[in-house]
This record gives structure tokens, sequence and C-alpha cells, in this order.
């Protein structure tokens, strides 16, 4: 079936997540959709499943408009999305859970419907044991059911959302098989990913989104530096500090380190961090870095290899050990993770420094005239905007720190209001320690790293020096080439 | 201050003391008094018993008038102690207050001490003979013994299978003591009117931990009897409060099963279970509690301890009798004659059953040849008798 | 700003009672009583006379007592169901403890110590819940819950196993002790003054360490987002652990008051079923302890008056608990309310 988007707009608040997509799917292709997070790709296909509206645009099928405005509408057209984290009843086994959802009374029979699922694995090659509980299952293998319960649904449009993610070797191939196979009887694939050497061995035609924009379109054979570049910003044309860098003495040692966590979790880490250095951690997100960062914070703890923080061994030690060895780390998710939700400023001025009501009140005022928070000492964290809430995790840091971990530190936050903060952090912790942090703006991990590590499926794929920085060669390696 | 305060105390209690004896002072027309049931006031069972004696005592006595309150237990009540419920019915104006459960014998003690111008009657008490009664404190029993004998006597007549069993509440004196008589009705009529040997008798008692069901933390009586009717047991006495042994065996001899079973306590028991009740042995209180409370409006009150016996002339007669029995219409005329003889018996002497030789369950000699128990050989008594199974302790 | 925030509250107790007199007289119309002297009963049942009110501060010191320890859990966001199996084991580590003082001289001494013993077995028994809950992943309700039942079989093997009475095996619970075990008490009073100036100096202390205190502050941020608290250098599941063994501690001091103060021995029921009931006081308190005495002194007032009930009407006594919980359901009603108004006019 072929799919086509018209002028595809969707607008949240006052944000335009899609301004005005074209893009036509033909029938029989595996199609690609790539671009950074937050491009649009995700958006995009929500809406063609029904479960998002569309501002503006049509969607075609095979020429006719369809209205794909909620669920049970789009995926009685025949369109079916296989998620990146499977949408299955964990704790039925593999049978109930293909049966699951069938609304025809004939759907209850369940030899008939065993024999109907066998007869589906078998044609993808797929062995699942019918009596399995989900729960026991890895990720790949409840994919592999998910995939056929589309096909039992006889899903003519599959999307499919990152699918390799978390999944084996050897159940990619098999995956990557099956989807040849559905292909040559003429179905349509659509296939949503950032990782470009998967796009390139199964793709016959890509479209590239970027801000919400189509920003080019390409056939197979791909060149990958042209998918790159439509892919990412333009290299920063802001001018770059500039850095002498000189690495001290060890801060923080990371050496064969191997943890679960964020789906991909962390393999075999060897890094170590220096006085001096301002390492950006780059990667497509979720890829590693939070592990990286909560690992090095001693709030998760390595399943092998051994941490070194202040030449402690951090595997035994809490993040409590951590503060007081001078180590900071400031989550992205603020009010869920850094501040407390119904705490005034002073409130948290008290429970970080143990000060008395009155000298919190102080400190508080403090910083808020230092900081620029608005807002009063008796202000709720929550009803801080995103930037405020960002300034009060700053002005709370411990005035010894000399490891200062951040997650996504300037998100959501305007330019001007990040280089605020991005001066503040220079001035305050380059000189006596060293600054880690991700982003998932590659702009600002050029402008103010001076050390760069790549993350890639959960692995450090590059370790690179203020002199090797270069935008397309940390792009790359983002996407895995 | 400190003095100030005191003074602020002393005036409130005055203000306090003025108040309680204008309470009682209101109420001097007719005698009230203040009952504390265990029970439900309608249980069919013991309470009901003592709620029924109150009402004869309201119709005997003119201008008296019973104040209750039921339930008088932790379980049901929970964080009421029977001196709190005390002051209560004092307030009302009761000037003599019965509590009819042997659990409430420190409680109405306490009671008793806190209220010296108030009687006291405790109910299967024996505080006045043990001497740790106040002075305003009396205990009034019923020879249940007897009714007892009469249950074990019509369940033996009955029983095809020779296997009795016997529901009991928790483990006391009072209840050994019905357990045993009601044994001993069964003995008898088991080897002197059938002429069967004693040892195809088998006597069960089981106990369940109160005297009525307490989801959770007694055995459920309903359990209990079912399983005694299950396990070839085909005549159940009970010795709880409450009737559920008589409501099983009724559903089951709807359902084909001979079975048979004996309640106790309450005159009307028999009434919900025409096909399988044997009969009813019952307290009647009316007549005791009149001569009681008559007693203390004439001045006449001393701590007394009262172990009322049926009127042999007449057991049922309602203004005589403090123990009868109540023939069940489960119950055949033959054997229902043979009863009649045997209370005759028990009534004129020539049936003694508390008499020698006896053993106590342990082997040890409670009654020798030719001894006669004793009162409080009959009151106190330490266990089950030898042949019957069931624990003592 | 304040004036209208007492305002607000005074309008919201005024709805919930007026929800909660409307229900029940509505109720007592239909079973055909007289609604007025049903509340008549209870009121002077209650309040009419010292006898009356001290009795009510009989109830009211435990049940205080139990809602100010679940005030310390719920503090840091942990249910601590299991509060009635803690009164429980309170009770049982003071009667072990008197016990041993039955021969002995210095009655006051033995008074106290068991007093701590309860308090201890009882924050013994709570660890053992925020234990499971924080090395084990068992949710608190499931663990207390659970830990009730075993503390009622437990106090059950007791009273009927090795500390039975003479003879006797009984629900009516252990012999009771002599009288110099007795918490002493004035004349004319049937509370006991100690218990009643420790119940309120705990409560003035709970004040203190809740609003004012750092550790007061540290539990309130545990409460409100554990995982940031980690980030604070804290860790969350000590305090936890602390707050649920204080809960336990309170819930232990009513279980010890109860049997030194009311029944004078151990009964299978000494728990009176106030760690359930605190509960509901701390619900309908909206978790925090301003309303928390008065609250308790109602329900108190309730418990104790409608024994007037049956006494009086023939009417059962659960009325009180009927009362009690349509407290708790109109003030969630009402809460929830103020929630949804509040949200409505944020969202524009």
């Amino acid at each position: 079936m072929q799919v086509e988007f018209q002028q595809i707009h969707k607008q949240f608040g006052p944000v335009q997540a899609l301004c005005g997509i074209d893009m036509r799917v033909e029938s029989g292709t595996i199609h690609g959709l790539v671009g950074e997070n937050g491009a649009g790709k995700s958006t995009l296909m929500k809406i063609l499943t029904g479960y998002l509206t569309k501002t503006g645009g049509r969607i075609l099928l095979d020429g006719v408009e369809v209205d794909c405005s909620d669920p049970q509408t789009a995926a009685a057209q025949g369109i079916g999305m296989l998620y990146q984290e499977p949408q299955d009843f964990p704790s039925l086994n593999v049978l109930d859970n293909f049966i699951v959802g069938r609304d025809s009374v004939a759907g209850l029979d369940r030899t008939a419907q065993r024999q109907r699922l066998g007869k589906l694995a078998e044609r993808v090659h797929f062995s699942l044991h019918l009596s399995a509980v989900l729960e026991k299952l890895t990720i790949g293998e409840r994919q592999q059911l998910e995939f056929l319960r589309l096909l039992g649904r006889d899903a003519r449009v599959l999307i499919l959302d990152e699918p390799t993610t978390g999944i084996s070797d050897q159940q990619k191939a098999l995956l990557f098989q099956a989807l040849r196979q559905i292909r040559d009887e003429w179905r349509t694939i659509i296939l949503v990913s950032h990782k470009l050497e998967e796009v390139e061995a199964l793709c016959d035609r890509v479209t590239i989104l970027r801000h919400g924009l189509v920003t080019g379109e390409a056939e197979a054979p791909f060149k990958v530096a042209e998918l790159l570049s439509m892919m990412f910003d333009k290299p920063p044309s802001i001018e770059r500090t500039e850095h002498d860098y000189q690495p001290g003495e060890e801060i923080l040692r990371f050496s064969g380190v191997s943890a679960n966590g964020e789906r991909v979790g962390l393999s075999d880490c060897n890094v170590t961090i220096n006085r001096g250095d301002i390492v950006g951690l780059a990667g497509l997100s979720g890829s590693g870095q939070g592990v990286f960062l909560r690992l090095a914070a001693g709030l998760l703890h390595a399943r092998v290899g051994d941490l070194i923080f202040s030449g402690a061994a951090l595997n035994r030690l809490g993040h409590r050990e951590f503060r007081e060895k001078g180590g900071v780390f400031l989550p992205s998710d603020r009010l869920h993770e850094g501040l407390i939700p119904g705490f005034t400023l002073r409130d948290h001025f008290a429970l970080a420094s143990g000060l008395s009501s009155a000298a919190a009140q102080q400190a508080a005022e403090q910083a808020i005239q230092r900081f620029h928070i608005r807002g009063t000492p008796e202000t709720l964290a929550e009803s801080l905007s995103g930037g405020n809430q960002q300034r009060l995790q700053l002005a709370l840091i411990q005035a010894n720190a000399q490891l200062v971990l951040l997650e996504s530190p300037t998100r959501g936050l305007d330019v001007e209001s990040g280089q605020k903060i991005w001066r503040y952090l220079r001035e305050t912790f380059s000189g006596r320690g060293a600054i880690v942090f991700s982003s998932a703006e590659l702009d600002e991990i050029l402008a103010v790293a001076n050390r760069v590590l790549v993350f890639f499926d959960g692995r450090v794929v590059r370790d690179l020096r203020a002199d090797e920085l270069d935008y397309e060669h940390i792009a790359s390696a983002m996407t895995g080439k | 201050m400190y003095v100030s305060m005191r003074k602020l105390i002393q005036l409130a209690t005055v203000a306090f003391a003025t108040l309680v004896a204008g309470a009682s002072l209101a109420a001097d027309k007719g005698l009230t008094f203040g009952m504390l049931m265990v029970g439900p006031y309608n249980d069919h069972g013991w309470s009901q018993s003592h709620y029924e004696g109150g009402q004869y005592v309201e119709k005997k006595m003119p201008g008296s008038k019973m104040i209750y309150i039921d339930k008088v237990n932790p379980a049901d009540r929970p964080g009421l102690t029977i001196p709190m419920v005390v002051d209560d019915l004092v307030e009302k104006g009761a000037t003599v207050i019965v509590g009819n459960s042997d659990d409430m014998k420190d409680g109405m003690r306490e009671a008793a001490q806190m209220h010296p111008d108030i009687k006291f009657i405790h109910i299967s008490g024996d505080d006045v003979l043990t001497g740790k009664a106040p002075a305003n404190l009396s205990n009034l029993m019923g020879r249940m013994v007897y009714g007892k004998m009469m249950s074990g006597y019509v369940a033996a007549l009955s029983s095809k299978t020779g296997k009795i069993g016997y529901l009991g509440p928790l483990i006391n004196e009072e209840t050994r003591r019905l357990a045993v008589a009601s044994y001993l009705g069964a003995r008898y009529a088991w080897t002197e009117v059938l002429k069967k040997p004693l040892a195809d008798l088998k006597f069960q008692v089981s106990w369940i931990g109160f005297w009525f069901n307490i989801p959770g933390v007694t055995a459920d009586p309903t359990q209990v009897a079912r399983n005694f009717f299950d396990t070839g047991y085909d005549v159940v006495l009970s010795g709880i409060d409450t009737v559920e042994a008589t409501t099983v065996a009724e559903q089951m001899r709807k359902e084909g099963a001979d079975v048979y079973s004996v309640p106790q306590d309450y005159i009307g028991s028999c009434e919900t279970a025409p096909a399988s009740c044997l009969g009813v042995p019952y307290y009647n209180w009316g007549p005791d509690y009149v001569k009681l409370f008559s007693a203390m409006q004439t001045g006449n009150w001393k701590p007394t301890w009262t172990w009322s016996g049926p009127d042999w002339t007449d057991i049922n007669n309602p203004d005589s009798s403090a123990i009868g029995f109540v023939k069940g219409s489960a119950l055949n005329a033959e054997n229902a004659a043979s009863l009649d003889q045997f209370i005759q018996g028990l009534g004129d002497g020539s049936i003694s059953l508390f008499s020698g030789p006896l053993n106590l369950q342990d082997g040890s000699v409670y009654l020798k040849a030719g001894e006669t128990a004793s009162d409080k050989q009959i009151w106190y008594l330490e266990q089950l008798l030898e042949g019957m199974d069931g624990a003592s302790k | 700003m304040r004036m209208q925030g007492l305002k607000r509250h005074l309008f919201e107790i005024g709805l919930i009672l007026g929800m909660v007199v409307l229900f029940t007289t509505l109720l007592l119309s239909l079973v055909g009583a007289s609604p007025l002297e049903a509340f008549s009963h209870l009121f002077a049942g209650s309040l009419g006379s010292w006898a009356k009110f001290s009795r009510v501060l009989n109830v009211w010191i435990p049940l205080t007592l139990c809602s100010i320890g679940l005030l310390y859990a719920f503090r840091t966001g942990l249910w601590n169901i299991g509060v009635e199996g803690q009164v429980v084991m309170g009770a049982i580590g003071a009667t072990a403890v008197l016990r041993l003082g039955l021969e002995a001289s210095h009655p006051l001494f033995y008074l106290l110590a068991a007093l701590l013993m309860g308090m201890a077995f009882a924050a013994l028994w709570a660890l053992f819940a925020g234990w499971l809950k924080v090395r084990g992943g068992v949710h608190e309700i499931f663990a207390g819950l659970g830990l009730n039942f075993v503390a009622m079989g437990f106090v059950l093997w007791v009273i009927f196993g090795p500390w039975k009475r003479d003879g006797i095996a009984s629900m009516s619970g252990t012999q009771p002790f002599p009288l110099e075990l007795w918490f002493p008490s004035l004349p004319g009073w049937r509370v006991s003054p100690f218990a009643l100036g420790l119940t309120l100096a705990i409560i003035l202390l709970t004040a203190w360490v809740l609003y004012r205190s750092r550790i007061g502050l540290n539990l309130d941020a545990v409460g409100r987002n554990p995982r940031a608290v980690r980030l604070f250098g804290l860790s969350p599941s000590r305090y936890m652990l602390l707050a649920i063994m204080v809960s336990g501690a309170l819930a232990g001091l009513a279980g010890g008051l109860q049997v030194t103060g009311i029944y004078h021995r151990l009964i299978p029921s000494i728990s009176s079923g106030y760690g359930y009931l605190g509960l509901l006081v701390v619900m309908l308190a909206n978790f925090r302890l301003a309303p928390v005495p008065f609250i308790a002194l109602f329900f108190a007032a309730l418990n104790v008056g409608s024994i007037q009930l049956p006494m009086m009407m023939q009417l059962d006594s659960s009325l009180a608990g009927v009362i009690q919980g349509a407290c708790v359901l109109s003030a969630l009603l009402v809460f929830g309310l103020r929630t949804l108004r509040k949200r409505g006019p944020s969202d524009e």
C-alpha cells in the first residue's frame, strides 16, 4: 500500500513540531525515516497511527485520503506499528498475547489461533514457545511476537521504531530477513532509526527530517556523509572558546566498567577524567551517557569493573560519599530527580547545607541575587520555570565541588541563559576540577567542551581531545559509523 | 498557683459529686437494675435467658426497670471495660448491677469497690466463696449440672453410634463441670438403662476457645459441629452460648442424616430445630433475681453465694425452678418417659451421679467408692473424668 | 491571605460535618429512630460529665499516639498500616516486663520500664515492615497487614499458652496485675494524668520535630521526592526506617498504656482497633498534625458516647463507626473538590 503525507503540520502549544511534511512511501519498499532526536520522526508516525491528531495536512493511502484520527480507525486501515517498548502483557503467555484484543468470536478458538501463530512464525523463521510467559522472554523475542501479531492482523503498512535497540545480533539478523521477506510480499515498511548502518543495510529509500522539516531524500545506495549533513545542523558558526587544554592529575577513572540501566546500559568503559577537563558526552539520547553520569555519581553500581574517584573506589561508595569528596550531579529531569516539589527555595538551602531556617533564608536570598532566579525564598520549586529550576540547582552546588556532572544542563533554556550558565560553570569549576556534561546539542558540546566522549549503543566509541574535535567525525560516530 | 489549682480541682469534684447525687436521687422511685450481658440479648442462649429473667423481674416487681447493655466483651466493644459501663448504668439510676459472664469477674469486683453503695450480682462467679468479694457483691449460679445430666441422658438414649460430641467453649471450672455432668448423664443411660458396655461409649469434648464464635479468634463452632457429625458422632451437646450445633444438626437432618443436638441455657432454643432437637436444659433466672432484689430493697442484703437448683416437684415451674428441661419434639415417647423417670430419680436422691468410684482423666481418684461429691468438689473440678476425650486444661 | 486560608478550612470542616450529619440523620430516620435523640445521647454520653469525659480521654490517648506515629511514617511517604499490630506488640512487650515486676518492691520502675519495652518491641516490629520495604521491595501495606495478622496470632498464643491464667485459657486475657502495677490516677479521675501529660508532651514535641527541626525537613523531603533526596546526600531508606520506627514506638506506647492504664492485663483485642481508627484520623486531618488531636477527640467521643445508643434507644452502637467512616468519605470528597478547584483556574 502506498502511503502519502501531504503538508502535515503539528503544533504543540507554541511549538511547531512538524512544519509541512511531504513524503511518499511506495508499496513493497522499506522506507527509512531518519533524523536527530526531536526532529519529528515519532510525531509523524504517531499521526499516522492515530495516537496524535494533526493540525493540518492530508494522509493518503493508495491515493485515497483517509481519516486516521484515532488508533482504531488507523488499525482498521491496515496500519500497524512496532514500538520501541513492547506493547504487550508481560504476565500472560505468548499465545494469550497473540489472541488478546481480537474482537471476533472465532478469535477465541485457541486451537485455531495456535495453529495460525505457528504458521506465521514458521513463515518468517521465528521460533517462540507458545506457552512461555512474556516476563521470561528477551526484548527481542517479545518484539518478534509483536511483529507476528501485526502480521496476523494483516497490517499492510508496518512502522518500526528503532527496532534494534536492546536486541541481540542474531535476533537483528532474523528481523531484517523477515522484513525483507514481507517487503517482497508487497507490504510497505517504514523504519524509524538513527542508526545509519541499519538504514544502509535495509532501506530502499530514506527521508531525512530535521526540526520538523524534510531536509532531503535519498535512494539506495546512500552516501553517509550526505545523509549526516542533512540530519544535523551545519557546523556551528559560534566562535569556539579557546581551549588551552592542559590535563591535570586524575580525578575520576572508569576501568573496564559495565553496568545496566537505560535499556542499553554501559559496556566495557575505560575513561580517565583529569583536572581541567570539560568533557562533553555526545551521542543520541539514551546511548549510555545517563548511565555513565550516574555511575560516576555513585547513584548506580557497576556490574563489573572499577571506578576510582579522588583515589577511592566508587563501587563501595554511595552518592553521599561522592558528595563529601567534592562531587556533584545535576540531573536533566530537575523537578523529578533534582529538586523537591512542595519545598520552597529556602527549604532547599536548609536541606542542602544543614542551615537553620534563618540562615537558609539568607542563603536563598543571596542565591536569588547572584543567579538571577525569578522567585522569592518562599517560592515553591515546581512553580519556577525550567531555567530558574536549573539556576536553583546550580546555586545549591556545594562550594568545595571539584567534579561537576551535568545532564543536559541547558535543556529547555534560551541561548542567553545557557551561555550565562556556562560562563558561571567554567569560571567556578574548570580551574579547580573537572566538568562532565551530556547534551543533545552537538553545537553546545563543540562550543564548550575541550574533550568529547562519543557514545553509541552503550559504548564509548570515541574519546576526542580538543584539537581533534570535528563536527562530521562526531556526528558519524554518534550514528554508529 | 499550686494552691489555687488544687482548689479548682476540689470545686470541680464537689460540683461533680452533686451532679451524680442528683442523678441517683431522680431515679429513686422504683428499682432500676442494670444488666451487663456478654452476648447479644437475643442470642437464643445464655444472654437471652438473663434478658428474659430481667423481664420477669419487671413483671413481678412493680415499678422496677431494667437497663441493659449487651455484647459486653472486648471483641465486640473494643475499649470498653466493666467499670466504665457500670459507671454508665449507675448514672442512669441503676442501684443493682448484674454481670452475666465469668469473664467479668475482675471488672465486677473493681466496679464494686468503686461503687460501695451499689449492689452487684456476678453470675457464675465465686468471689464470695474465695473471700475476694467486697460486701456489696454476691454470686448467683444455677445448678446446671442437673440440666446437663439430663442432656447427656437423652443424648445417650438417642445415639445409635454411641459417639457423643460436646461442643465446649473455653476451659475453666464451670465448663469442665458441665461437660462432666453431661458425661455422667450419658454414662448412666448407656450402662444402667441401655445396659451396653461402657467401652462402646465415646464422649469427645472439643473446645472452641470462647463462649461464642469470634471469627478469626475462636474455632468456628459451625465447623466443629459439622466435623462431629461427619465423623460418626450422631448427637452433639452444645456447651456454648449460641446455637450453631442445633442449626447444623437441623440442616443435616433435613439432608437425611440421622443426627441430633442438645442446646443449652435458653428455654426457647429448640424452637428453631423441631426435627433434631432432643431438648434443652435452661436457666430460669427470674425467681432468684426477684429474691435477691427484694432482699436488697428490704435492707436484708448480704453477700451470698447462691447455687440454685431445680424445683424437683416441677422443674419447669417458672416461679420456683432455677433449672428446667424442655423436651424437644425429636425426643421419642419411650425416651421421654425414660427421662421423666431419670428426673424423678435425681429429685428423690435415688440417682446420684457425682458419687464414687470416679477417676479423673489422668487416672487419679476423684471420688472413692461410696463417696459423694460436696458442692465445692463439683464446683472446683480440676479435670475431666476418665472415659472422656478432650483437653482438661 | 492567612485569614482566607483559615476561612477556607472552617468552610471545609463545616461542609464535612454538614454532610455527615445529613447522612446520619437520613440513616437514623430510615431505621425509624429519632436522630435528635441519638445525637443528644451521643453528646451527653461523651461530654456530659467529667467521668464521661475522662473516659473519652482514655480513648483519646492511644488514638492520638497512634495517629501521631502515623504522621511520621506518612511524612516519608510510607503507609504504616501495621500500626495495629505494633500496638499489640507494644502491649506484649509491656506485659512481659510487668510480669517480671509482679513481686517487686518498686512498681513505678517496672511501669516505666514496661512502657519503654513496649515501645522497643513495637519499634522493632515496625522496623521489620520497613526493612521488608527498603531491602526486599515488599510494599509496606502488604508487609504491615501481614505483620498485623502475625501479631494477632502471637498475642493469642501468649494468652492461651505461656501466660494463661491458672486453669483457665480464655479470651478474657491474662491474670490482672496487682493494684501496685496500675498506672496511678488521681481520686475521681478515670484517666491517668501521667498518660495524659505524656501524650500532650508528645504532641508538642512532634510539632517541633516535624515542622521546626532538621530531621523533620529531611523526612518531608524524603516523602516528597526520594530520588532527589539522594542528590542532597541523604539516604531515603535510612529516613524511612527511622520514621517507621518512631511510628511503631508511639503505637507501642499506646499498647503499653492500654495494658498499664486501662485493662491492667493483656487481652487479645488489646489494640481496640485504634491503629486502624488512627489511619482514619490522619486521613481526615489531611496528614497534618494540628487537626489530629481534635479529630481524635471527636472520634473518641463518638466511641464512648455510642454505648448510650444500645442502652437508651436499643440501637446498635456501630453507628459510631458509620459516622466515623462517613466523616472520612466526606473529607476525601471535600479535599478532592479542593484539588479540582485548584487545578481549574491554573490551567488557563
